[in-house]
């Protein structure tokens, strides 16, 4: 009888057009495979085939599209943004792990994970600017407010380096913790956030020089960051802890947390900024945690290997200063 | 169905966050985390098989025996053996071990070169809506692919004087299947990766594939007096197919090893000739003292004497080679 009710459910919002309006995409990395389900019954609606090890979903600067990051077949599948429909392959674009865009728009940046690259370019028709190799698998990026640097961190050797975007070179690169993965900057654009996917917290790191200028212990394997709305609080997967920690980033310090099991990695809030929706890899599953009680109240099967999560037409241009919508994350602890 | 995947996941995922993970983040190998946990899910599907082995497979050969027990019964306890080292992963993590280096050059290089093999799905979207048809034809490509390394298993003297061991086995059995040489296991794995990545099949395929494609080739060793009918002999491997297959060569027919190379499919036989079917019972094992002597030797001392078989089979070819 649930499969008769959920099977009418899909067709109604399929055919209504709804289904697109409501929808959540998840990147199913170890399936080769997105689902959309929806984000009002909780369902998985659709599973929709996409090259190998789609890991994360990025939103043009024009908001109309969905890029996702086929990495082993070195290519970004474009999706519209409210239908969902297929609507174009950029090729050649090698091992795109982690993606993003610049808060300008003008540059469009890739870490080639597996391939020990940053790749730059122009974002105005993909066009490669320059590819820095770099050891230590290259994972995670933010970018400064004024579209200058992007930061990368590099998760097999402990680093985070910068590079300039418009010389595309390197401006430095130092030691930060073990195996650095999720990195955002913070709207003062005077402090960077990493997490440490092998240690049992956070760094703050100076923009300026890479130099830590404090730490905050949040669980251990901490790893993706994903910012609550107001500017201030943000949300933090801690993959082995199993937690998802709430970090006021004006007093530093955890106000919050929730128990996720099976490897919360990618997080995405729903636009009434009530619910955040989290991917558990290790379970096949996204969980929804209701974000004021801090409390998971569903759990909705997926694919293999859930990474990426994306509300559909929640994306909207990249706000400036604001974190790159390069949603989700993943490391070596892929 | 996916109450069914629900209980694997959730048991694989509390061996790891329980076992396995704080090992692996104690020791700062976070980079190994994900290889770790599918290798738990490896382990789970060993136990799985060994299961359906020891109380499934094994039922059929104690009520519909082809051979009866005899005295040669000692020689099934070694394929045991070698049946848990590989279905719980002791061999298949020093192979992993051995080829992970090898197999990730070969795959960032193509990688890096820019290349990218389509998945089939590319050339027949219509795969990609229906997940049986795309997982049967990732399996018959994987079991092309493993006809002819059977095949040249048998052709070259080297690699046959390490798989002679799989055929030494005089009382074969449903544990016979995992009686490998590790050089011979290291070859085969190292070929099939190489080949799955070619063709796109995805990890959570490849494993379904492994486990399906193993499962049938241990119950196509089987002691088992059964037929899956005209058709279905020629569908599906059997225990009565393989066993032609396994069969000791005689002076009336000296080849007979050299057909049913198949592992599932017995279509590539007869495509390429190589098929036979008769319901006539054979002695199996090799016609050869030196390899028949592997019979009532240890696992230790197979492994040993079967790589310095091995070892001279290959060296003077090499002498050979270094001379011209």
């Amino acid at each position: 009888m649930n499969k008769l009710a959920f099977a009418v459910i899909a067709l109604a919002l399929g055919a209504s057009g709804a289904a697109q309006a409501d929808a959540v995409l998840v990147l199913n990395s170890e399936e080769a495979s997105y689902s959309i389900l929806s984000r009002s019954s909780r369902i998985e609606l659709a599973r929709h085939p996409v090259g190998r090890e789609p890991h994360h979903v990025i939103v043009t600067p024009d908001g109309k599209e969905m890029l996702i990051g086929s990495t082993a077949t070195n290519e970004l599948l474009g999706l519209d943004i409210k239908t969902g429909e297929r609507k174009r392959i950029v090729k050649d674009i090698i091992d795109p792990y982690h993606l993003g865009f610049s808060p300008d728009g003008k540059w469009f940046v890739t870490a080639a994970y597996r391939l020990d690259h940053v790749d730059i370019f122009h974002a105005d028709g993909y066009r490669l600017a320059g590819r820095i190799f770099i050891d230590g698998l290259p994972s995670h990026m933010a970018f400064d407010t004024e579209s200058k640097t992007v930061f990368v961190t590099l998760q097999q050797s402990g680093r985070l380096a910068a590079f300039d975007l418009q010389t595309q070179t390197l401006k430095w690169n130092v030691a930060v913790g073990n195996a650095p993965a999720g990195i955002i900057m913070l709207p003062d654009n005077k402090r960077l956030l990493v997490a440490l996917t092998g240690e049992d917290g956070i760094v703050v790191v100076d923009p300026k020089d890479g130099g830590v200028k404090g730490t905050l212990q949040t669980g251990k394997g901490a790893h993706n960051f994903w910012p609550k709305g107001d500017g201030r609080h943000y949300f933090l997967s801690n993959r082995v802890e199993g937690t998802v920690s709430l970090v006021d980033t004006t007093d530093m310090k955890v106000v919050g947390n929730v128990r996720v099991p099976g490897g919360p990695d990618c997080m995405d809030i729903t636009p009434d900024g009530k619910e955040l929706w989290v991917t558990q890899r290790f379970l096949r599953r996204v969980a929804v945690i209701d974000i004021e009680q801090l409390k998971v109240v569903a759990s909705i099967p997926v694919g293999k290997s859930p990474h990426g999560v994306f509300m559909m037409k929640s994306g909207a241009v990249t706000p400036a200063g604001g974190p790159v919508r390069a949603v989700s994350t993943a490391g070596g602890t892929k | 169905m996916r109450d069914l995947i629900d209980l694997w996941v959730f048991t694989q995922t509390w061996i790891f966050e329980t076992f396995v993970g704080p090992v692996i983040f104690h020791f700062g190998l976070m980079a190994w985390y994900e290889p770790a946990f599918n290798a738990v899910e490896f382990v789970m599907l060993g136990v799985v098989q060994i299961a359906v082995i020891a109380i499934g497979m094994r039922f059929f050969e104690r009520r519909w025996p082809l051979e009866r027990a005899g005295k040669d019964d000692r020689l099934i306890l070694v394929d045991q053996i070698y049946t848990v080292l590989n279905k719980l992963g002791v061999v298949p993590l020093a192979i992993f071990i051995i080829t992970y280096p090898l197999v990730t050059a070969i795959e960032l290089s193509v990688r890096s070169w820019g290349f990218a093999p389509p998945r089939l799905e590319r050339v027949l979207p219509w795969l990609g809506d229906n997940a049986l048809a795309s997982f049967l034809l990732y399996f018959v490509l994987y079991d092309f692919a493993a006809y002819w390394l059977h095949r040249a298993q048998h052709a070259f003297s080297w690699w046959w004087a390490l798989h002679s061991l799989h055929h030494s086995q005089r009382r074969m059995t449903v544990w016979t299947d995992d009686r490998n040489h590790v050089v011979d296991d290291l070859l085969v794995t190292l070929a099939l990766v190489v080949f799955a990545q070619l063709v796109g099949v995805q990890p959570g395929e490849y494993v379904v594939i492994l486990m399906v494609g193993r499962l049938v080739e241990s119950w196509s060793h089987a002691n088992v007096d059964m037929s899956f009918g005209w058709l279905g002999n020629r569908l599906l491997v059997g225990p009565r197919f393989h066993r032609l297959h396994h069969a000791l060569a005689s002076a009336e027919e000296r080849h007979i090893q050299d057909h049913n190379f198949a592992p599932v499919f017995p279509i590539w036989d007869i495509l390429f000739g190589t098929a036979i079917y008769d319901e006539q019972n054979r002695p199996t094992g090799v016609d050869d003292p030196v390899v028949d002597a592997d019979n009532g030797r240890g696992w230790v001392v197979q492994q040993v004497t079967v790589f310095w078989r091995f070892a001279r089979a290959l060296v003077p070819k090499l002498r050979r080679a270094t001379a011209l």
